[in-house]
């Protein structure tokens, strides 16, 4: 069912306040969402249980963290004894379907608020924004989409479908209302109590939300065509040239949730000899070693889960433009095993299921 | 190609990585050589548990290392020792080709074939058509990369 939430002053106070509403009905213990830190340069998800220390501003269009793997992290070790709410983008919500399938989060007691999400900037434009303007404002308007994360404008689904309720700004006018779908009976009989108004019509936001999506497609398909050249043994090494191997890349992803990852094991690690002859038989050999095989191998691993929130790519301390591949990769990948991370918690993962029919070509050609 | 370099593969040897399964695969190279089955000695052999133990990055490291084909030889499919490995080795191997593909990086230099403990010949067979094929792919490029 899709209600109407009216502005007060503007967006972000109109979803506190609801948020608010939803703390002080007891429904919840607190209240995990999108918090400016007192400097105003960024803003993190924080856990909220005093009403009165509720600032939140979920459309903040800024991802630090994927708050799906915060999730994980909070529940990983016992789930939630007592309610709580979490409101996230789309991207984050796929994230933590995808753990949720891997085993590590645990959504006991916890009820999943998405927002519509027009776009974030990356963390050194949010901080320092320039102009007088107010970030927020800007993404919430839509008018301009300059600066915006690559990862934001290729975005796959920017409606987060599988949440228990939406708060939503695509087909609202939101000078005067947003709008909260709330779409599971967990959803709902979280707004029971209030006094909501009901949307007169749907199809203002079914067309909002269809043209939002073609946008986001068909600018994901031109960028996959913009970066086929991106492709042969000396092109890929020339994408990574700068890599430093700090790891950060896989550090930030939500999906890459090896306690001790295979790379950063001292499983490659030999005498020097063995580096020596390495040496000998090319005549030079780099380090640190092994980048171009940490990044392929990460690909192997992690890319059929990928719900390509950008996050790698805004880690890097070079500025390695990583959506450029891996925005090709996923998509290719992904439909070889039709399959949508995030689209359905029930639905397997391609690597742990198989028919014994499939792929005849590739056993025996 | 220019003639000249149609000389070079012919005399280039290729050097082929092969993960055997313990229980088929590696039995049936076995079999090749107490059968005293002739073929080339281009493949080196690294015995593991199950052709599903193979991890990408195993094959990744050969042939970023300069390996000119990688071999994982399983059980026939519905024979796996541990009832479905060599399934999951299938779709492992999809996978990574797929990502080869994507970045245009030489997919046909990864092998997989099913080889049983009884099948010594086909063993032979197989790393004959590797070294033909290889042969004809010519040598893996990483191998002069020293700045991977």
């Amino acid at each position: 069912m899709i209600y109407e939430l009216k502005i007060e002053d503007d967006v972000p106070k109109t979803v506190n306040s609801f948020l608010k509403q939803l703390l002080e009905s007891g429904k919840v213990d607190a209240v995990l969402a999108m918090q400016e830190t007192p400097s105003g340069k960024s803003a993190f998800p924080t856990m909220i249980s005093d009403p009165e220390k509720l600032n939140t501003n979920v459309f903040a269009p800024l991802l630090p963290v994927s708050t799906g793997a915060m999730v994980s992290r909070l529940t990983k070790i016992k789930g939630s004894d007592k309610p709580l709410a979490v409101v996230l983008r789309a991207c984050e919500i796929r994230a933590l379907t995808e753990l949720l399938k891997l085993k590590q989060a645990d959504l006991e007691n916890i009820v999943l608020i998405g927002v519509d999400c027009p776009g974030t900037f990356p963390m050194k434009t949010y901080s320092n924004y320039p102009g007088d303007d107010d970030p927020t404002e800007v993404v919430l308007k839509g008018e301009s989409e300059e600066n915006m994360r690559t990862a934001c404008l290729n975005c796959k689904d920017p409606v987060p479908e599988t949440a228990d309720m939406i708060i939503g700004i695509f087909g609202a006018d939101t000078d005067k209302a947003i709008l909260l779908d709330t779409r599971t009976e967990n959803g709902q009989e979280l707004v029971s109590d209030m006094k909501l108004s009901e949307v007169a019509t749907e199809e203002d936001r079914e067309k909002a939300v269809l043209e939002i999506r073609n946008k986001r497609d068909e600018a994901r398909k031109a960028f996959i065509d913009e970066h086929s050249d991106i492709a042969g043994v000396d092109k890929l090494l020339e994408f990574f040239d700068t890599c430093v191997n700090c790891h950060n890349c896989m550090k930030a992803c939500p999906i890459c949730y090896c306690r001790e990852c295979l790379f950063e094991s001292d499983v490659f690690d030999v005498e020097a000899s063995k580096y020596m002859a390495k040496a000998k038989s090319k005549g030079a050999y780099k380090t640190p070693t092994d980048s171009l095989l940490f990044h392929v191998t990460r690909f192997n691993h992690m890319i059929l889960s990928c719900v390509e929130c950008g996050l790698c790519e805004q880690a890097c301390p070079s500025d390695i433009p990583l959506m450029d591949i891996i925005t090709a990769i996923a998509e290719n990948a992904q439909a070889e095993f039709e399959y949508l991370p995030g689209r359905d918690p029930e639905e397997e993962m391609p690597m742990i299921v198989y028919r014994e029919d499939e792929f005849l070509d590739v056993g025996e050609k | 190609m220019s003639e000249e370099k149609e000389k070079k593969n012919e005399d280039f040897e290729p050097k082929i990585v092969g993960f055997l399964c313990n229980w088929c695969s590696y039995a049936g190279a076995d079999l090749a050589g107490t059968s005293r089955i002739q073929y080339p000695p281009n493949i080196r052999v690294i015995r593991v548990m199950c052709s599903g133990s193979v991890d990408s990055v195993y094959v990744n490291r050969a042939l970023l290392e300069g390996a000119d084909a990688v071999l994982i030889g399983g059980c026939h499919p519905g024979d796996c020792h541990y009832i479905n490995g060599n399934y999951k080795a299938r779709r492992k191997m999809v996978l990574l080709k797929n990502i080869l593909t994507t970045l245009g990086m030489e997919p046909d230099r990864i092998w997989l074939r099913w080889i049983s403990a009884s099948e010594g010949q086909k063993f032979a067979d197989t790393v004959k058509e590797i070294v033909n094929e290889t042969k004809k792919l010519g040598p893996n490029p990483m191998k002069e990369k020293w700045n991977i």
